[in-house]
Parts: C-alpha cells; sequence; structure tokens
C-alpha cells in the first residue's frame, strides 16, 4: 500500500513538473519583448526621429516595450544602464551610444542580452572580434567609407558652388563616424589635413589628433576660417567667433539645426549637416538657411530591430560562417524644400519606409541574402 | 582723492585691455569686431558677464560663497520658458514675458536658497552645493534631462537675440538698479554696515536675516535674467546638467568681480564690474577672431592665467608700490 502512495504522489510530481515546465515554455513565448534603448543623445533631431519610430511605430505593431536610457555620458553609464536592464528582465539592448561599443557588446553578453548597433557600425577589428559572439546580433547603418562618402559629397556640393569661405563643426569627434565625416568633408572641400588627402590618412590624423588641428589644413580655392567641435560651455563663443567672420557656409557633420539653426538663420549663414530627415530640418530647409541635407530617415532602425527581435525569439540572422549581421545603410541627400519633403513625408507617422509590412517579410526564419536584400531595397 | 585720480584710476584697466587687444588683432590681422552680427554678441556677452558678477558679488562680498547661481539660472530659465510657452505658444511678447517670470523664478529660488541658509545655519558653502543638486535635479526632473528648444525658439526671441539694444537697456536698467539698491536705500546701508562688522552691525539694532534674505533674492532675480540671456543667445537650455555641472556659469565671473572690485575703489563697484565685463567681452571677441588659433581649452588656461596674475597683483601691491616709491635723500 505504502508503495502503490509512493508511486503515486511521485506521479503525480512528475505531471506537476510536466505542467509547470508546459506552461513555462508557453510564457516565454508569449512573454511581452522588452528591449532597452542605449542613448548619449536625448535632444537631437536624429535620436528624437528614431525615437517616435520605435515608441510609437514598433511598438504598437509588435507589442514591444522600448526603455530608453537618459543621455549616457560616458562608457561606466553604458556599462550601468545594461546592467539596469538585465536586472529587471530585458530581452536585448538596441544602442545609439558609441563611448565603448566593446565594453557594451561584452556587459550584454555576460548577462546574456542580445545586443545590436543601431545605425552605425563597430570599426572593422571590433567587429572581427565580436561577430562570432552568439549575443551580438549585429550592427545596419552607415560604414565608415559611407560616412566618409557623406562628408566628401557635402564638402565637394560647396566648393563645387565656388565658396570661398567656410566654418565648420565637427560635433563629436572622436566618435568614428563624425571623425570619417570631417573627414570627407576636409577632403571634398580640397583641403589635406597633415599632406594627406585620402579617406585613412585624413580619418587616421584626426583620430590621433581627437580633433582638426587647424595648422594641418592646407586648402586650395576654399579657406576654412573656423573649427569647432563638441557641446559645452565655450561651443557658442566658438560658432559666434565663426558667425561673426560672415563665412559663405557653415558646414556640419551632425546636430547643426539641433544646436545652431537659430543663430545661423538669424546671421543668414547657409549651412549643411548630416542628419536625419525630420520636422526640424525640414522647417530650417523651407523657411531656414539648412541648404543641404545628408540624412537618415527615422524608420532606417526598422531592419536591425527585426535581427534583434528574431535572436530573441530563436531564429537569429547570421551569415553562412555563423557571423553576426552586418549591412551598410546609405545616405539620401536633399538640396531643396521640394526633395526634402518627398522623403521625409514617405516615412511619417502610420506609414513609415520600413513599415510592417516590409519588416513583417524579414521577421521569423530568414536568411541572411533576403534579410540584406531588404535592407538594400529601401 | 582726486577727480582725475579717480577717472584714470577706473578707466585705466579698459583702456589698457583694449589697447593691448587691438594691437594683437592688428598684428594677426583679425577686427576685434568685424560686422554687426560680433557687435551684438560683444553686447550680449556684457551683459552676461556684468550680471553675472553682479549676482556673484552680492554674497561673496560678505562672505557667502554661493555655488547654486549657475543652477538657479538654469532652472529659473527652464521654468520660465515652459510656462511662457504654455500662456503665448511661442507668440508675440514671449521674451518679455519670459524674462518677467526668469526674474520672478530666479528671486523665489534664490529666496529658497537664503532660506535653507539661514534657517539651517549651516556654511553658507555646504548649503549652497546641497542647493545646487537639489536644482540641477529638479532641472532635470522637469526637462527628462533633455535640452529645452522648442519653447525658447520663437520670432520674440530670435528678435532679441539678434540685437544689441536689447541687451544695452538691459545693462542700463540692472546698473542703475543695484546701485539705487546697494548705494541709495536704507536696505544698502545695512547691506554694507554687516559687510564692514556684522557684529557691531547686528548690536546696532540693523535686522540680519532680512537683509541676508533680500541678497539672495536679488541674486537669484540677477541669475534669472542671466539664464534668460544664455538661452536667447544659445536658443536652448541644457536641461541635463547634473553633478555640479551648471557651476561654470558662475565661474566665467570670477576674474571680472576682481577686476571690478579694484576699478571700484576709484569709483563705484557696480560701475567697476561694467567695465570689467566690457574688458572681458573684448577679449572674448578677440579669442572668436583668433578661433583658428586659440582652442578652446587653451582659451581657459588664459583666462585661469590672468586671474592668478592679477590676484598675484591686489597681493601685493602695497609691496609692489614701496618697490617702486622714490627713495628720498
Amino acid at each position: 500500500m505504502k508503495k502503490i502512495f509512493a508511486m503515486l504522489l511521485a506521479l503525480a510530481m512528475v505531471f506537476a513538473l510536466v505542467a509547470c515546465s508546459g506552461g513555462d515554455n508557453k510564457a516565454a513565448d508569449d512573454k511581452p519583448v522588452k528591449i532597452g534603448v542605449l542613448v548619449a543623445d536625448v535632444s537631437g533631431e536624429e535620436a528624437l526621429g528614431f525615437r517616435a519610430y520605435y515608441e510609437n511605430y514598433i511598438a504598437k505593431n509588435y507589442g514591444v516595450t522600448f526603455t530608453y536610457t537618459e543621455q549616457l555620458a560616458d562608457a561606466a553609464a553604458e556599462k550601468s544602464a545594461i546592467e539596469k536592464f538585465a536586472a529587471q528582465g530585458y530581452d536585448a539592448i538596441l544602442s545609439l551610444s558609441s563611448a565603448d561599443r566593446a565594453t557594451q557588446i561584452e556587459t550584454a553578453a555576460a548577462n546574456k542580452l542580445y545586443y545590436a548597433v543601431v545605425s552605425g557600425m563597430l570599426d572593422d577589428a571590433q567587429f572581427e572580434q565580436y561577430k562570432s559572439n552568439p549575443y551580438f546580433v549585429g550592427q545596419i547603418g552607415p560604414s565608415m567609407q559611407t560616412e566618409f562618402d557623406a562628408g566628401y559629397a557635402m564638402g565637394k556640393h560647396f566648393a563645387d558652388q565656388g565658396v570661398k569661405t567656410v566654418g565648420i563643426y565637427g560635433a563629436f569627434i572622436p566618435n568614428p563616424m563624425h571623425v570619417y565625416r570631417t573627414a570627407g568633408v576636409l577632403a571634398g572641400l580640397g583641403c589635406t589635413y597633415g599632406g594627406a588627402s585620402d579617406k585613412d590618412g585624413i580619418a587616421g590624423q584626426l583620430f590621433g589628433d581627437q580633433g582638426v588641428d587647424m595648422s594641418k589644413v592646407a586648402c586650395g580655392n576654399v579657406q576654412v576660417i573656423g573649427y569647432f567641435q563638441g557641446f559645452g560651455d565655450t561651443t557658442f563663443d566658438e560658432l559666434f567667433g565663426i558667425v561673426g567672420q560672415a563665412p559663405d557656409a557653415f558646414l556640419s557633420v551632425g546636430m547643426a539645426t539641433t544646436f545652431f539653426a537659430e543663430a545661423l538663420n538669424g546671421a543668414h549663414i547657409s549651412y549643411a549637416d548630416i542628419d536625419s530627415f525630420t520636422s526640424g530640418n525640414a522647417a530650417n530647409m523651407k523657411d531656414g538657411s539648412l541648404v543641404y541635407l545628408a540624412g537618415k530617415y527615422s524608420s532606417s532602425i526598422g531592419p536591425i530591430f527585426a535581427a534583434t527581435l528574431n535572436a530573441i525569439k530563436g531564429n537569429p540572422v547570421r551569415d553562412e560562417n555563423g557571423n553576426a549581421l552586418s549591412l551598410s545603410q546609405n545616405y539620401l541627400v536633399a538640396t531643396d524644400s521640394a526633395a526634402f519633403d518627398s522623403i521625409f513625408n514617405g516615412d511619417k507617422g502610420d506609414n513609415p519606409i520600413f513599415n510592417k509590412e516590409a519588416l513583417d517579410k524579414v521577421i521569423g526564419k530568414v536568411s541572411y541574402s533576403d534579410f540584406a536584400a531588404l535592407v538594400a531595397s529601401k | 582723492m582726486k577727480v582725475s585720480r579717480r577717472i584714470i584710476g577706473t578707466l585705466a584697466i579698459p583702456c589698457m585691455a583694449a589697447a593691448i587687444l587691438l594691437i594683437l588683432c592688428a598684428i594677426g590681422g583679425k577686427s576685434m569686431i568685424a560686422n554687426a552680427t560680433s557687435f551684438n554678441y560683444f553686447v550680449q556677452y556684457i551683459a552676461i558677464v556684468m550680471i553675472t558678477t553682479m549676482a556673484l558679488s552680492v554674497n561673496l562680498g560678505s562672505g557667502r560663497f554661493d555655488f547654486s547661481l549657475g543652477s538657479m539660472a538654469v532652472l529659473s530659465s527652464v521654468l520660465a520658458a515652459k510656462v511662457t510657452k504654455a500662456i503665448l505658444n511661442g507668440g508675440t511678447g514671449s521674451a518679455i514675458v519670459m524674462l518677467a517670470l526668469g526674474i520672478l523664478f530666479g528671486g523665489l529660488l534664490g529666496l529658497a536658497s537664503g532660506g535653507l541658509y539661514v534657517t539651517l545655519k549651516i556654511p553658507p558653502i555646504i548649503a549652497s552645493l546641497g542647493v545646487t543638486l537639489i536644482y540641477e535635479g529638479i532641472t532635470f526632473t522637469v526637462t527628462s534631462g533633455k535640452y529645452v528648444m522648442d519653447e525658447v525658439r520663437n520670432p520674440s526671441m530670435t528678435a532679441f537675440a539678434g540685437s544689441w539694444y536689447y541687451p544695452a537697456i538691459l545693462i542700463a536698467a540692472v546698473l542703475a538698479l543695484t546701485i539705487y539698491l546697494f548705494d541709495h536705500t536704507r536696505f544698502g546701508y545695512d547691506y554694507r554696515a554687516l559687510q564692514s562688522g556684522q557684529k557691531v552691525a547686528v548690536n546696532t539694532g540693523i535686522r540680519e536675516i532680512p537683509n541676508v534674505l533680500w541678497c539672495y533674492v536679488i541674486c537669484g532675480a540677477l541669475m534669472g535674467i542671466v539664464g534668460f540671456l544664455n538661452a536667447a543667445r544659445s536658443s536652448n537650455i541644457n536641461g541635463g546638467a547634473l553633478n555640479f555641472g551648471s557651476i561654470g556659469i558662475m565661474f566665467t565671473a570670477f576674474l571680472p568681480m576682481f577686476i571690478g572690485g579694484y576699478i571700484g575703489r576709484f569709483s563705484n563697484d557696480k560701475l567697476g564690474y561694467f567695465l570689467a565685463a566690457v574688458c572681458m567681452s573684448m577679449l572674448n571677441s578677440t579669442f572668436a577672431a583668433f578661433s583658428n588659433e586659440i582652442s578652446a581649452s587653451m582659451q581657459s588656461i588664459i583666462n585661469a592665467v590672468l586671474l592668478v596674475v592679477f590676484l598675484i597683483y591686489l597681493n601685493n601691491e602695497g609691496l609692489l608700490k614701496k618697490l617702486f616709491k622714490p627713495v628720498k635723500a
């Protein structure tokens, strides 16, 4: 009798465990996805456009919770933010912050969080180091070559127009994308930097100098009358130093409208920026003195979300060697309000360029080539 | 002191500074003030430096070191900008309403800061550090750490930022008001009496606490103006400054405060702060003209060296006079 009772008890426990286990699996499948987003910029035009797309469109259509960090100032803040997300049971990290990508990836992986670089890229050596890490989903954004090309096209545009004097804003050098954009601007204007005129020659020195050393700039027909970077107590003194000399154009490699539009519009100085197709830039291209914009559109960050969601759901997108995604996206350029609006209006509200219909094609089991084809198609 | 000596003493430093900086610009082939836009910035900078210096000197002159000036400027301007936007939505008169509200909120923040100091009776430097952190935290909470931009970008603010005469009017008004308040009212007499001998002044019946509170209110109101001017100048307010990130606003005022104090010996200290602000603005414009040659970090070093050199001079003034005094046979 005792044996029968013991067997019944054991059977009951086994059933209970199986039932619990089955319940857990179901819960895991249906569990709401929570993604932490690392941001170094909480106010810029581009950052706000990206945020609106994730929080208003993606969250609504895919039932995903996005939690944004505060403005992350340094690598320690990035690491701390990832650890907090991990402690709160988040599934993945999407990173728009680039103080220390390597530590971000290692921290995310150590905490079993999927990690993806949004709208940017690691440098080649870093990507080689982490591409096989199973928690590293990948990177989709302009490559460093694309960044250089965008800067080059902008510089050349103004050189071809015959401008004689320019001021340059280097945004947040040594952020790699800003380094390559600035290198491109200098090359496009026909300038050399420390004797170099090629991408790697200029960018390498900019990394070394942590900015533009004006004594190393030598230009032909165009004179660079002033350069500054960063944003702090002296930024507006530096801007006004340039504006006071009334340059023919002001070339910025990021966030010009966010920071300087009022001052530049007020002084009637034509300016160019590498930023995003947002309402602020639209207004300044229409009524202000923004005359050239190389930009991303807000929903360009849709595919990296899809790849991350796939990884969370157990369908990671890897290449034939099992490595993480790495896909470059190009910039779109507008030099007048009509061209700007045609891009901007096609990526707004409930019908972004990367809408649900487009993203659904690559959510689930999908090959690397199919995924790459979607990114390249827009 | 003879009138001629007073005039020479008052104008010596500004004239010397102008001469040196103009010569440097001429040698470098630059213009200190190249055009009308540069002149606008020149006058705006004078207003910001002069008013910050006055605010700093109000309490520092009485031995109360106040670190919270920058946080008052930021918080008052954020609150003023948000309320103004809510009322006028960027319409006509936004600038003047924001300025008035900035002064009001600045005064209230100053009163709260002073109230904390007189209630807790802890050293003012410690109280001001705490107040700074609290005000920065409130600012961060109100703005979510973002730059305040939409609220300060409207035609009214653009018009204010694009002219020299509005800041010039502010300079004249603040100068006249502070001279009246501190030199021609009962409050000013009490302030000076407390400054030169606190115990004696209190024993003669001067009420110290109301005087201290008024000092903090005036200081806060002045920083409200500074917050407004900074917002107009840069068309944004940084809402993300935490952990004493706002203190930098105050440090622009140290050198002009000492220069102004020195000039004030020959005339009036408030006039001295104005002339010192003119000197600082000329220096700032010269830095701007040489921006390719002198980086922002180098400018900070030059400012710091000038401050140290001037303090060395002030501390050894008697010795220098003795050295250069003709020896009597």
